[in-house]
């Protein structure tokens, strides 16, 4: 029971200093995939990067002396298209997992219903589940390729060095020069994009995707994203 | 405090919250949102339909209502965290969507999304933050999925501001 305690004490304070740093930084994930697609700015995808690189080297540096809880289940179709449609979903609600719960401790009205009906459609998820016990329950995996599930079963750094031989940190460290790579790119991107205006442009698209509140006054579409976003 | 009067680099909050999560994977397991979430549907519907949820199966065999979950309490801080912040930095109003296409895109995404983490058990954060540092097979399938809808959601999202 204690431990229990622990765990829910350890991930709420966890949970407060993200929502402290989040909201104060206007991170969005959302926003790191939608601006860069639509506007072409990047000041959230950099960040996304960053923390994607520092991830992959602590992860895999753990993981390779056999320590942390990495997740453990098996992955699919489902798993493709679960986050399609959730990518899907992010946009249209202006806000992801994380940024509706941030919106909502702003304030925000529209983050609350989004949230309201995340629920709800995970609730109309599990009717559904119930019928066709489709993906397979966690309790059912097996870890091996499952075509009548439609499961490519469980792989990861872990697997890759019982496999190879080879300390899984390595493998992280190639994944981490391919996300500098982008990050890089990125960097030349913007420098040759132009510098102040553009510069200029990507805060406000960003940080008005993200609040009302800003006092930045965006332009042409960006002004409409901050109005659409909740 | 000089935190609440400007905005924190994005880079140095999502760095800050790398190194954190690092410590998390090594206590509890990689940060995560939707495995929360589902456990709180749980429980409000168990709350709602009392002891009839259990004749849905996806409750018995897949996520058994629970309130120790730990994951819970990960979006319960992000609420605290945000609240604290917003409410220091004097930028906590309540808002809402003027217009009615907002709610219906609102609403439609949040069912999206929430059908979305229960079909693929995980979320975006999970596809980001652990999956895929994990270098696990799924963040891999998890990010060709999200980036492809992201790019369906963004055009629709674009048809809908032209039009």
């Amino acid at each position: 029971m204690n431990n229990v305690i622990a765990q829910c004490l350890t991930a709420f304070v966890f949970g407060s200093v993200v929502g402290l740093l989040v909201q104060r930084s206007r991170y969005c994930n959302v926003a790191a995939l939608r601006d860069a697609m639509l506007f072409k700015t990047y000041r959230n995808t950099k960040a996304l990067l960053v923390a994607m690189m520092i991830l992959t080297m602590g992860f895999t540096a753990f993981i390779t002396v056999g320590a942390g809880k990495p997740l453990h289940f098996d992955v699919g179709l489902n798993t493709f298209v679960g986050l399609f449609l959730f990518g899907i979903g992010m946009v249209l609600a202006g806000a992801c997992t994380v940024s509706t719960w941030v919106k909502a401790g702003e304030g925000n009205v529209g983050a609350i219903w989004a949230l309201l009906f995340t629920f709800i459609g995970m609730f109309l998820f599990s009717l559904l589940w119930s019928f066709t016990y489709w993906p397979p329950a966690p309790s059912t995996m097996t870890g091996n390729f499952n075509l009548a599930g439609l499961q490519l079963g469980f792989a990861n750094a872990a697997t890759l060095q019982e496999k190879t031989k080879i300390p899984a940190v390595v493998f992280g460290a190639i994944q981490t020069l391919v996300l500098y790579g982008l990050y890089r790119a990125i960097l030349r991107r913007e420098r040759a994009g132009a510098g102040a205006d553009t510069q200029a442009d990507s805060e406000s698209a960003a940080c008005n995707a993200w609040t009302d509140n800003d006092k930045v006054v965006p332009q042409g579409a960006a002004r409409v994203t901050a109005e659409q976003s909740t | 405090m000089e935190l609440f009067k400007k905005t924190l680099s994005p880079v140095a909050a999502m760095a800050i919250i790398a190194v954190l999560n690092i410590f998390l994977f090594q206590i509890v397991g990689a940060w995560t949102v939707g495995g929360g979430e589902t456990m709180m549907t749980g429980l409000i519907a168990q709350m709602v339909m009392g002891d009839s949820l259990s004749r849905i199966p996806f409750w018995n065999v897949a996520f058994p209502p629970d309130p120790g979950y730990w994951k819970i309490y990960i979006s319960l801080g992000m609420l605290f965290g945000a609240v604290v912040g917003a409410v220091l930095s004097k930028e906590f109003n309540w808002h809402m969507p003027h217009r009615l296409s907002e709610w219906v895109m609102i609403t439609i995404g949040g069912l999206l999304m929430g059908i979305g983490i229960r079909l693929a058990f995980v979320c975006n954060v999970s596809t980001f933050y652990g999956l895929t540092p994990e270098m696990n097979l799924g963040g891999y399938l998890a990010i060709s999925g999200i980036l492809a809808g992201a790019w369906v959601g963004t055009w629709i999202y674009k048809k809908s501001l032209e039009g």
